[in-house]
């Protein structure tokens, strides 16, 4: 396996953008199971949310700045996940690692699920949380019913 | 039909392209996130006001974006008027949109992402302080082309190298040619062997990088 360590596209290399609850939890568990991880955010502050078992990068920086991008060294990225609290700061990080660094995988948090045409056609993947959670209630919901049926 | 104009976010702006457009005989409408700024904006005469945030679909589509011909996207924040850019283009069908920016590096992506005008702000401004700053040197400079070329009214002095040579003579720039002198208020398209005289103003036409050696040639300053 040695011989693939530096081959690009083998090589795990994760840029998380945004240093909230989410991006946190999601740089702490991606450099736990032993991924190259980088953390962007403008506030240094926000890195103390970081857990201090966290072995991965932290970046201060505003990620909208294509050059704040390449320090990230954002060519060598094969997944960048956008999620800071601004839906439309996460759809123009995404379009750009899109279109101008190519990236293969680009994941974006949206809370507004309303602006869906903007980044369908590009091959952005999206989470949006309220669609997530109503899927999620309508599941308990319908266990609920389920197990009303059973008494 | 009277042209209808989009205008989305930032109040000053909004309202004095608005005052502008709508003596021009456009139809404009403007979208606005603060309340008190939209009660301003509402005073001014024939201006359509939508109290609310223009990168939400639904306020655009509240706005008639559909019907109109040009968005304009004003706000403060490059990635909300790429996002108005985006949805009047994709899901309204607005023929033409532009975007203000003020990160000038972006200005090639938003091209890319389909914007049809990008107006950089920054450069705009700093390209207005130096050609005040360096007022007596050049009378006029105009950028074109996405700044990349500039048509600069050059005045010519007594003091100035160039005096008494002709165009051929000068050690002009490559990519700087002058295009016409303005001679006691006859205008001569110049050749090579035209003679330049104490008193001429020369327009020149260059890229934006070598036209302050070009000036200091003709000038020497």
């Amino acid at each position: 396996m040695e011989i693939f360590k530096n081959n690009k596209k083998d090589r795990d290399y994760t840029i998380i953008i945004g240093c909230g609850r989410l991006g946190t939890g999601l740089a702490d568990s991606l450099s736990d199971r032993g991924g190259n991880v980088l953390v962007i955010d403008n506030d240094k502050d926000a890195f103390r949310k970081l857990p201090p078992s966290y072995g991965g990068l932290t970046l201060i920086g505003d990620a909208t700045d294509i050059d704040v991008l390449h320090e990230a060294q954002i060519k060598n990225a094969n997944a960048v996940v956008c999620v800071t609290n601004n839906d439309n700061t996460n759809i123009m990080i995404a379009q750009i690692a899109k279109e101008l660094f190519k990236i293969e995988h680009v994941i974006a948090r949206l809370y507004d699920p309303e602006r869906e045409c903007v980044y369908r056609e590009f091959g952005i993947a999206t989470i949006c949380p309220a669609v997530l959670s109503a899927n999620e209630i309508r599941k308990l919901l319908g266990n609920a019913k389920k197990e009303d049926e059973v008494e | 039909m009277k042209k209808r104009v989009l205008l989305i976010g930032s109040f000053n702006k909004a309202r004095s392209l608005a005052t502008s457009l709508i003596k021009k005989g456009y139809l404009v409408t403007a979208i606005n996130n603060n309340y008190q700024d939209c009660l301003i904006l509402a005073e001014i005469d024939s201006l359509t006001v939508i109290n609310g945030d223009g990168t939400k679909p639904f306020i655009l589509d509240e706005a008639n974006a559909q019907n109109a011909d040009i968005a304009i996207a004003l706000s403060q924040r490059d990635d909300d008027n790429l996002i108005i850019c985006e949805l009047c283009k994709k899901k309204f069908n607005v023929k033409k949109t532009v975007a203000i920016i003020n990160d000038p590096k972006k200005t090639e992506f938003f091209h890319k992402m389909g914007v049809d005008s990008v107006v950089c702000s920054t450069s705009a401004i700093t390209g207005i302080i130096e050609q005040q700053a360096f007022m007596d040197e050049i009378a006029i400079s105009i950028p074109i082309g996405e700044g990349h070329i500039s048509i600069a009214e050059v005045p010519i002095t007594q003091t100035s190298p160039a005096v008494g040579k002709k165009l051929w003579e000068i050690n002009l720039p490559k990519e700087v040619i002058v295009g016409c002198i303005l001679r006691h208020e006859h205008n001569m398209i110049p050749r090579g062997d035209t003679r330049i005289l104490a008193g001429d103003i020369l327009v020149l036409i260059s890229s934006d990088k070598q036209e302050t050696v070009a000036i200091k040639e003709l000038t020497g300053r």
